[in-house]
């Protein structure tokens, strides 16, 4: 054995040495970052076996340090190897643990909570929905009214017996000679604005407050009204019926049919009333129906030509179907609500049965 | 309305087999809504008439008595439980009775027979009203006196007119001539015509159906000179208000009360019978809508009659007792001291008919509509007779019904005509004559109607129609006032022909422009997202009224001045006012909601507020405002913890979402520069936020204008105190934008990663965080591209005196490469000197 061999022999003896320490402090170290901090002693560059194998080189004579470099880098790569397969273990070990846990699934989870659209709300958007399908674009206007756009230009002129079919609140007035203000009784001054303003074709709906001097269970003084209006050359009742129709069966349901029972509206004729079939019985009788099998639900007609004179439109020309009904009304019919006073009551717990 | 079906069959040919049920069927597809049908002693059968002939009490028991009764055959001793059973009186003219025999039935259907009570048998009952069927009145048995002309023995049941059914009816004010059993009958008759049903052929003169003429009565000496003197005198000062005054004058009256069958038949129809006189005008009202007065003719002073304009001031006393002060507008009916009656409204008391009148006048007149109507109104007075002259009563009836109504006034009360008639009718008023395109029709209803049946379908309701080959020429009689147009007449042709018929067509939808975009839908727009927003964020949207309390109106303003709109006939005080803003009512939620067992209560509204009118426009200022309500914890796990209490911050923050999904961009300071869409938020003034908590209250102003928009914050200690809160509550109240929200065009994220630097240091604790953002943002630094706060930090000790620890951290990120270190480091400082020479800052590492 010459000396360059008994070198080598000591050399890797001590490479061993330290590589057995080293396995020894990775069995040890529980964690990533332990395991880095043992790697780092180790096999870092400031690491142990480097400071060996740089000790070594340096003593070892020239042609013999190749060897003393690859037996370094063969325990330098011995390390690496031995820190992959520990970390690739903690990580194992780790997981393991992880599916390990076991939670009570059934706790209730941390709420997130939703908000949420009054009831009155969705049923218009939807309303505008099913009439944007027919294409009545949205129309608006104030709620607070001359006694012009609310009556007169609806031809209820002052001592007109119709004006008790809508019980109306005035507003108080510091100017007698001015034109009274009410609180509309109906969104049809909006129909009448926008005939002002526009010509035919006029297709809208107007949805809206409204106000009337009622207060019980089935009348409220104020609620929301959903009126349509469609003018053009050759309109006909026969349209109102089936654009009615549409909507009847987009609303409540495929199949359900309706019928048009005369009435009188001063703004319209021929009016009617709109009874739908009941959709609780079938037809066969029930409390909704009051046994008759069918449920009123708005109030149409043909635009009377007094309005088209109003708002200056030639009523031999032009001719015109309008219609409305209640919000609340239709809500109440669908969802089964007795008391209409609960829509504005503001009590979150029957807000938020409704999302 | 309420008609007797029985009336309608005195008034109609009527084929067996048409049951009221499918009469109420068709008037209600037809445009008479029949809202409800009433039996009345239906089932009743067996109950006869008898006679008390003795009443002694039951030996067992206090409250019953044992009464004789005679049927015309027998004495029979029934078992009553009743109070108020007559004594007997001599025969034929002691009190009687109706008593259910053994075997009888009644409406209940129960069947009588004999029953032991406590110990005697009592074969039937004796009946009260309710038992019978015809009211719900229980407080004692029927009494019937010997003058209600029912034998005894009769069946009771024939002689009241029973069954009958009672039809309540929905009549539209545009019908006046509905409002009479002729003309129901005549509507029935029209609707009917192909199954056989006609008015009866006496139709022209239906007085005679209803008996009324069993013994006609005429004025005997009509031909002397002396009598045509006693003809009633009338002076129609006023014609416009009185275009005709019919007047019979009747003499040898004796008023009493009217036979059990017309009191039951009033009675059913919700007229209370009152005397002979008396009914027989509300009953010639009944049968023809026609209102009728009768004054007693002693009582007028001058026995004269003058239909006048009141005097201001002029007061007189209706029937009803009630003094009335009248206006000039008012007209009146007068003799020659004082009025008598207000025309077409109400009588007066001083003239009205009662035992002692032996001579009547009666008035059957045709008043102006629209005078009669702002008469009744005013007083708030509204009658069965008003309710029909302000809708329109036939000119042309008078003398019909006033000579039918003085028949049975005298086949009730035993007197006769003392005079010829006064009519008093200058301006006779015409039947209209109309024309009517039969291919107008067809355009009006979508629906081609042959021509000789809208000649039909007219004629069938009494109109004149005659057919020139192209024009329908039809004559109206003066009972349908609601037809003057050719409008009118395709609304009845499609009415009597059937709407069912009408086919279901879509409109065709013409070419047009789309509507320019308004402002009025701008904001509703806004609004609809404001409520998606809101309701995104986890809160339930309620909806209050616009009306409120005046105090509630001042809690929200506070001790700005701002002049509410009151309503001139508010239902009550808390309804009175039109609201300012949506938060006092949405704080009175939380108390309601607290009180109802909720904890955590997120709520709001969007709605609109009214405003003072801006200067020129009569129209109150409309504003759609959104606003919420905050309190309790936010989303927590399980039970919350004191961390989890809401505070300003959720508030802000909430406010914070809204303006960005509003389309508003949150700046730091006000500009002149900055777009219509900038706000920027600031300290709220107590004037600005009376609600608020003034140490934690902010406004939201734009930028530009300087406008304020809103307000948000705690909500002020009184305010939690005086709406029983325990704990704080926090609100936000915002306008809702008039701009449309605008179209963002697109922004590709930078490709080159971004460098963040810490900056930490202590500075004065009034320097507000804006103003610090705002410089740091205004720096001059094209780099830095975020600004964010991490910390605040105010704990004695940890920070000098008077100071706060604030830690931002800024971001730098380049659009055309990766910043090196030293490029970031070069702009963090130039940014770190920048703030340094605007405040006095201590930094930190
Ligand atoms: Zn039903």
């Amino acid at each position: 054995m010459n000396e360059s061999d008994s070198r080598a022999g000591e050399l890797a003896r001590l490479f061993e040495e330290s590589l057995s320490r080293y396995q020894a402090a990775l069995a040890e170290a529980t964690s990533e970052s332990a395991l880095r901090v043992v790697h780092a002693r180790y096999a870092g560059k400031e690491g142990e076996i480097r400071k060996r194998l740089a000790d070594a080189l340096k003593a070892a004579p020239g042609p013999d340090k190749r060897a003393v470099g690859q037996a370094g880098n063969t325990a330098l790569q011995k390390a690496e190897e031995l820190f992959g397969s520990r970390l690739v273990d903690l990580h194992e070990q780790k997981r393991q643990a992880d599916l390990q846990r076991r939670l009570d699934v059934t706790i209730p989870g941390r709420p997130h909570r939703l908000g949420g659209l009054h009831l009155l709300t969705q049923v218009r958007l939807e309303l505008e929905g099913i009439f944007a399908e027919l294409g009545f674009q949205v129309a608006t206007g104030p709620q607070v009214e001359t006694d012009f756009h609310n009556f007169e230009a609806l031809a209820m002129p002052k001592d007109h017996p119709a004006r008790d079919m809508q019980d109306t609140f005035y507003l108080r007035s510091h100017d007698p000679s001015h034109d009274p203000l009410v609180l509309r009784t109906h969104t049809s001054p909006v129909q009448i604005r926008t005939m002002l303003q526009q010509k035919p074709p006029v297709r809208i709906i107007s949805p809206g407050k409204v106000y009337r001097k009622d207060d019980d269970p089935t009348h409220s003084p104020m609620f929301q009204q959903i009126e349509g209006l469609c003018v053009d050359e050759g309109v006909t009742m026969a349209d109102l019926k089936g654009t009615l129709l549409y909507f009847v069966q987009r609303f409540f349901g495929p199949g359900i049919g309706l019928r048009l029972r005369p009435s009188f509206f001063p703004f319209t004729e021929p009016s009617a009333e709109v009874d739908i079939e009941c959709f609780f019985c079938k037809r066969s009788g029930c409390r909704t129906c009051k046994g008759s099998g069918y449920i009123e639900i708005l109030g149409c007609g043909m635009v009377d030509p007094e309005v088209f004179r109003h708002v200056g439109y030639d009523s031999e020309k032009y001719s015109g179907f309008a219609f409305g009904t209640g919000l609340e009304r239709m809500t109440m019919l669908r969802y089964g609500i007795s008391d209409l006073r609960l829509f504005f009551a503001g009590d979150a717990r029957f807000t938020e049965q409704f999302r | 309305m309420k008609v007797s079906w029985n009336w309608l069959c005195e008034l109609l040919d009527l084929p067996a087999g048409i049951s009221p049920q499918a009469v109420a069927e068709r008037l209600s597809v037809s445009g008479v809504a029949v809202d409800a049908i009433h039996p009345i002693g239906k089932g009743l059968s067996g109950a006869i008439v008898v006679e008390v002939r003795g009443k002694r009490p039951h030996p067992k028991a206090d409250k019953l008595t044992l009464v004789d009764v005679f049927d015309g055959k027998e004495v029979t001793q029934v078992v009553c439980g009743a109070p108020n059973v007559p004594s007997p009186g001599e025969p034929l003219s002691s009190p009687r009775l109706v008593w259910a025999r053994p075997g009888a039935t009644l409406p209940s259907g129960m069947t009588l027979s004999v029953r032991e009570v406590r110990g005697v048998p009592s074969p039937g009952m004796l009946c009260a009203e309710d038992e019978l069927g015809l009211s719900e009145d229980h407080g004692g048995i029927l009494i019937l006196a010997p003058e209600d002309g029912i034998a005894i023995g009769a069946d009771f049941a024939q002689a009241a007119g029973l069954p009958d059914f009672v039809f309540e009816l929905d009549i539209t004010p545009n019908r006046p001539d509905l409002l009479g059993h002729i003309g129901v009958a005549r509507e029935i008759a029209a609707l009917f015509r192909h199954e056989g049903v006609r008015l009866k052929p006496t139709s022209t003169d239906p007085r005679t159906v209803l008996g009324w003429f069993a013994d006609p009565v005429h004025c005997r000496d009509c031909d002397s000179p002396e009598h045509f003197e006693k003809a009633p005198r009338i002076v129609v000062e006023d014609p416009e208000g009185c275009p005709r005054y019919f007047a019979h004058r009747l003499t040898g009256v004796r008023v009493h009360k009217s036979p059990l069958f017309y009191r039951l038949r009033l009675q059913r129809l919700g007229v209370r019978a009152l005397s002979n006189v008396v009914d027989a005008t509300n009953l010639a009202l009944l049968q023809f809508g026609h209102p009728l007065h009768a004054f007693d003719l002693g009582k007028l002073a001058g026995q004269q009659l003058m239909i006048r304009r009141a005097k201001a001031g002029e007061k007189l006393k209706t029937l009803d007792g009630q003094d009335r002060e009248l206006l000039p507008e008012d007209l009146l009916i007068a003799d020659v001291e004082q009025g008598v009656a207000v025309a077409g409204v109400m009588g007066g008391q001083t003239s009205e008919v009662g035992e002692t009148t032996t001579d009547v006048l009666l008035e059957c007149a045709y008043f102006s509509p629209a005078r009669v109507r702002r008469t009744s109104k005013r007083l708030k007075l509204h009658t069965e007779a008003s309710h029909r002259f302000e809708r329109g009563t036939d000119p042309s009836a008078l003398p019909e019904v006033a000579d039918a109504c003085a028949e049975l006034i005298v086949k009730l009360s035993g007197g006769r005509l003392a005079a010829p008639p006064t009519d008093v009718y200058r301006h006779k008023i015409p039947t209209q004559k109309l024309t009517l395109r039969p291919e107008r029709t067809t355009a009006i209803l979508g629906l081609a109607i042959p021509t000789a049946t809208q000649k039909d379908c007219l004629e069938a309701l009494g109109l004149g129609v005659t057919f020139d080959g192209q024009l329908l020429h039809v004559e109206v009689p003066t009972r349908r006032p609601d037809l003057s147009r050719e409008i009118d007449l395709i609304e009845e042709v499609a009415r009597i022909y059937g709407l069912a018929h009408l086919p279901m067509t879509l409109p065709r939808l013409a070419m047009a422009e789309p509507p320019p975009p308004t402002k009025g839908m701008t904001i509703y727009r806004n609004a609809d997202r404001a409520r998606l927003l809101c309701a995104s964020l986890g809160l339930s949207e309620v909806l209050l009224f616009s009306m409120t309390s005046p105090e509630r109106v001042r809690l929200g303003e506070g001790k700005q001045a701002t002049r509410p709109h009151l309503l001139d006939n508010p239902l009550r005080e808390e309804l009175s006012v039109l609201r300012t803003r949506l938060l006092p009512g949405l704080v009175e939620l939380l108390r309601q909601n607290l009180a109802h067992g909720q904890t955590d209560i997120r709520l709001f509204e969007v709605g609109e507020v009214f405003l003072p009118s801006s200067p020129g426009e009569l129209l109150p200022t409309e504003r759609t405002h959104v606003a919420a309500v905050l309190y309790g914890h936010r989303d927590h796990f399980l039970k919350p913890t004191a961390s989890d209490a809401l505070d300003f911050f959720d508030v802000k923050g909430l406010c914070e979402q809204l303006l960005d999904g509003l389309g508003l961009k949150l700046c730091l300071q006000p500009s002149s520069e900055a777009g219509p869409r900038a706000v920027f938020i600031r300290v709220a003034t107590e004037n600005e936020a009376p609600m608020l908590h003034p140490g934690a209250a902010a406004a939201v102003v734009a930028a530009q204008s300087g406008e304020l928009l809103g307000v948000f914050g705690e909500l002020h200690p009184d305010q939690q105190k005086s709406h029983d809160l325990p704990n704080p509550a926090f609100a936000l109240e915002l306008v809702v934008p008039a701009l449309p929200i605008e179209k963002q065009p697109y922004v590709a994220p930078s490709r080159f990663p971004g460098a963040s630097r810490d900056l930490s240091f202590f500075v004065d604790d009034k320097v507000e965080a804006a103003r610090l953002m705002d410089t740091l943002w205004h720096a001059g630094e094209p780099l830095l591209r975020g600004v964010s706060l991490l910390e605040d930090y105010r704990q004695p000790g940890h920070v000098p005196t008077g100071q706060k620890g604030l830690l931002f951290s800024l971001t730098y990120r380049s659009d055309e490469r990766t910043l090196t270190d030293e490029e970031v480091h070069k702009a963090h400082q130039r940014v770190i000197s920048h703030l340094g020479a605007k405040f006095s800052l201590q930094l930190r590492q």
